[in-house]
């Protein structure tokens, strides 16, 4: 029974935590549209700065903003200088976006080295239910990212800025008409998913070791994360992609190895989209 | 004259909103017939259902007698139905006699026939001399051309024109009609046009039906249906 | 009769397929001569480099032609290499040379045709299908790693070198220059193979494809099942690759499956031109030999500078340099009368 109830936590918690990495993707692809390949890169960008602040002494709780703004920063750098040419045009920003992960790791290997790092732990404790056992941290990030991705809803929901990106997914043409500066949006969009992705970055980084990769590990995931979950489904559709692809990981490794957890969860992502190309939660085509 | 193409109460709703209801139609083989309306009158529907880009709600739709209504686009271009596009759609990366060549290829035409077949249609729609340019580089008038020259060499039994005169210059306006006709005549096809030029509706000479709010109002000769004072109200006054 | 105007300037800039032939025949010729003027490691690692040229041009079929990108090419070159070191290595109960490479080209090909239909026919956004290319890189990596009594694990696998048996005469493939000659004359067939099929009426459909899709389908064309077989053939074209690969190297290892292997392909095809066979053939063995040479002295600045190149690329010269080329040569063309 304590399994099954271990499972069962263990499974919110990723499914949680993988929300958090995909919220900046969920914005960035799921609201305008733009293929980031870069979105590993920011991750690993957010877990690296929190590195450096920490390591220099600056207390956790100020490093995570820190490197958050950090990796806003230079995706709004990225958005400016590159990618605001070629929104019209996804395969561009793919590459091109792809080719931002090339430099940014590179610069990273000079800047911070390739040895691995490690962010210490802030919150080392467990917390006990039963005879179960759960790491207080992790469990602290899983409430965190609960709380952004419902911030995230509500700012898209009920603000007015939230309500003028909306007018802008909904319908480019008619809400420059109504005199909004859409490129203007469309940087404050890029830059605000780049922060997440660097929030997601710093708030995951106790948990693995940092080497200038690991972002790649979530660079997939999010994606299958946001497209099943159905573009523009903020906080639902993330959450439910989620589940799907980090929570079921948990309930196959079960009987399977976890390696071989993971070939099975992409196997039943790929056949899942084929059947509900807008996301899960769109009903079938 | 045998029917070509008929359809039976068509019908398509879009959430709530209806864009053609029980609209009855047919064409002959080798006749040319106009489909005009206001804005929003349902004209790009009927044609999108007729070409299977859309799929009617309610209705059937039959094509030498057959039910076509559950093929797809691809299959009933393969019968002959093919559609041009409101704004022109060619393959602008390549050059006109390439482009004809893709459409006679599509049509399956056996590989002994192909030259003559293209030049036979680049003659057709007076492209000969521009054969070697890109379809970039060639003015919005020589793309409707050359999309018309894709039909006839994909075998297009039924021409579904949607706007072909869009952009053009008058002078354009009055060849492309000259075109179309020339064109049914000799090679006995049959088209349905969709136009807001009434000028160019006019010089056709077919017979006109006239949808507005997603049904057919009224059908009839140019001049039985600009005499209409219902017709000059919902549409001809307007413009 | 009027015609349609004419714009007064209708000069054009193609980059397309065609009129390569003769730089094909010189580049082949030079190769060929190469062993002539030089000997030792280059000769050693040069078919390497042809090889990942083959891998180069079964992505540019794709992208170039079709206008379909995929980030899973490395997936087929490790499922040929894992091919045809299962059928040469005696851990199976039937094998031999020629019979794993047929293997190896058939297996990429039905995966590839398998995960091509499933997702053509549902008509994937093409994003989509990126996507999915990409965990097929994954997939291809974590198996290989997982199914460690078939394929060694992270160990890798090691493959014998072949002694090629043609009846009346066999050539044994250990010395550098034998296994030279047998390389470039196989890269050779394939490039002439792929060559011939871009120009086929199969390969004009493609093109077709590539410039608007809907249109073909709108005359007619079953354009799901050309998306289809063009993604077998580069699946069974990029598996050839990988085997020719695992006989040259005589190791095959997971990371060979992996997607930044996987992109590497999408660098090289960028930067070379991805609508050029040939441009695609040279930017492979260009840039995987320059990789190799430079990683070897500074690794982290030269992957900084490619980046930064590939970046240039895309954002400024769309056709990379075969297209860049193409078009200096098109204007000096139309400049002289």
């Amino acid at each position: 029974m304590s399994d099954i109830i271990g499972v069962a936590i263990d499974s919110v918690l990723i499914t949680l935590v993988l929300s958090l990495a995909a919220s900046g993707l969920a914005v960035v692809f799921g609201l305008i549209g733009v293929i980031n390949m870069g979105h590993g890169a920011m991750l690993t960008l957010g877990a690296y700065l929190t590195w450096a602040t920490t390591t220099a002494g600056l207390p956790f709780i100020l490093a995570v903003p820190l490197a958050a703004f950090g990796v806003a920063i230079v995706g709004l750098l990225l958005e400016h200088v590159l990618i605001r040419h070629f929104y019209s045009k996804p395969f561009e920003t793919l590459l091109l976006t792809w080719g931002f992960f090339m430099v940014s790791t590179e610069v990273i290997k000079i800047v911070f080295g390739t040895d691995f790092r490690a962010v210490s732990n802030p919150l080392p404790g467990t917390i006990e239910i039963g005879a179960l056992q759960i790491p207080a941290y992790r469990a602290v990030v899983a409430v965190l990212s609960l709380l952004i991705l419902l911030t995230i809803g509500f700012i898209y929901k009920k603000t007015t800025f939230g309500l003028r990106i909306r007018a802008l997914v909904q319908n480019q043409e008619v809400a420059s008409l109504l005199g909004q500066d859409a490129s203007m949006l469309y940087k404050q969009v890029f830059v605000a998913g780049a922060f997440l992705s660097g929030l997601a970055g710093a708030l995951i980084s106790p948990m693995l070791s940092i080497d200038p990769y690991i972002g790649n590990v979530y660079l997939v995931r999010s994606f299958f994360v946001v497209t099943l979950g159905g573009l523009g489904l903020l906080v639902e559709g993330t959450i439910i992609g989620s589940f799907v692809i980090g929570g079921s990981e948990t309930i196959f490794a079960l009987a399977t190895s976890q390696v071989f957890a993971q070939t099975i969860v992409f196997v039943l992502a790929v056949v899942l989209l084929r059947f509900f190309p807008r996301g899960l939660l769109a009903g079938r085509d | 004259m045998n029917q070509l193409l008929s359809v039976e109460k068509l019908t398509k709703r879009f959430e709530g909103l209806v864009a053609n209801e029980d609209v009855n139609f047919s064409v002959a083989e080798g006749e040319i017939r106009s489909v005009i309306g206001p804005n929003g009158a349902g004209k790009t529907t009927f044609i999108s259902m007729i070409s299977g880009h859309l799929r009617p709600t309610e209705g059937r739709i039959f094509f030498r007698g057959t039910d076509i209504t559950a093929l797809k686009v691809q299959q009933r271009a393969r019968l002959g139905i093919i559609r041009k596009f409101q704004t022109p759609s060619v393959f602008l990366g390549l050059t006109a006699r390439e482009n004809i060549e893709l459409a006679v290829i599509a049509a399956g035409t056996p590989r002994g026939q192909r030259q003559t077949r293209l030049d036979e249609v680049l003659d057709l729609v007076r492209m000969t001399a521009f054969a070697d340019r890109e379809a970039s580089v060639l003015s919005h008038g020589q793309r409707q051309w050359l999309e018309i020259g894709l039909l006839l060499g994909a075998k297009a039994q039924l021409l579904l024109l949607d706007e072909p005169t869009a952009g053009m210059t008058a002078e354009e306006t009055h060849a492309t009609g000259t075109l179309i006709r020339d064109l049914t005549q000799r090679l006995r096809l049959s088209a349905i046009i969709i136009e807001h030029d009434i000028n160019f509706i006019r010089d056709l000479q077919a017979p006109i039906t006239v949808l507005h709010l997603g049904k057919v109002f009224c059908e009839g000769s140019f001049e039985e249906v600009s005499s209409n004072a219902h017709v000059r109200n919902i549409y001809l006054g307007n413009e | 009769m009027i015609e349609p105007r004419v714009p007064v300037s209708a000069h054009s800039h193609r980059t397309r397929f065609g009129g390569e032939a003769k730089v094909a025949i010189a580049v082949f010729a030079c190769l060929a001569l190469f062993p002539l003027f030089v000997s030792g490691y280059i000769v050693y690692i040069l078919p390497q480099y042809m090889i990942f040229g083959v891998l180069a041009m079964s992505l540019a079929l794709l992208w170039g032609v079709t206008g379909i990108l995929s980030f899973g090419q490395a997936g087929f070159f490790a499922i040929g290499g894992y091919a045809i070191g299962l059928m040469t290595n005696g851990s199976l109960p039937f094998g031999g040379l020629f019979l794993g490479l047929i293997a190896a080209v058939l297996l990429g090909y039905l995966v590839a045709a398998l995960i091509g239909y499933f997702l053509f026919s549902a008509g994937v956004r093409d994003a989509y299908f990126v996507l999915v290319t990409l965990a097929l890189s994954i997939v291809v990596e974590q198996l290989s790693v997982s199914q460690s009594q078939l394929t060694g694990g992270w160990n890798g696998m090691f493959i014998m070198r072949p002694t090629i048996d043609l009846g009346f005469t066999r050539i044994e493939l250990f010395a550098d220059i034998p296994v030279y000659y047998v390389v470039l004359a196989a890269v050779a067939l394939i490039y002439a193979g792929l060559y011939a099929f871009t120009r086929s009426r199969f390969g004009k459909v493609l093109t077709g494809i590539r410039e608007n899709e809907m249109r073909l389908v709108s005359l007619g064309v079953p354009a799901a099942l050309h998306k289809t077989a063009a993604f077998a053939l580069s699946g069974a074209v990029a598996a050839l690759a990988g085997a020719l690969y695992g006989l040259h190297s005589g190791f095959v290892s997971p990371s060979i499956g992996g997607v930044l292997f996987s992109t590497e392909v999408v660098v090289w095809v960028a930067i070379a031109g991805r609508s050029s066979l040939i441009g695609a053939l040279l930017g492979g063995i260009i840039v995987s030999s320059l990789s190799n040479y430079l990683s070897a002295i500074t690794p982290t600045y030269w992957q900084l500078a490619l980046g930064l190149v590939f970046i240039l690329t895309i954002a400024f010269f769309r056709g990379g340099v075969a297209g860049t080329l193409e078009r200096f040569v098109a204007n000096r063309r139309s400049a002289q009368p």
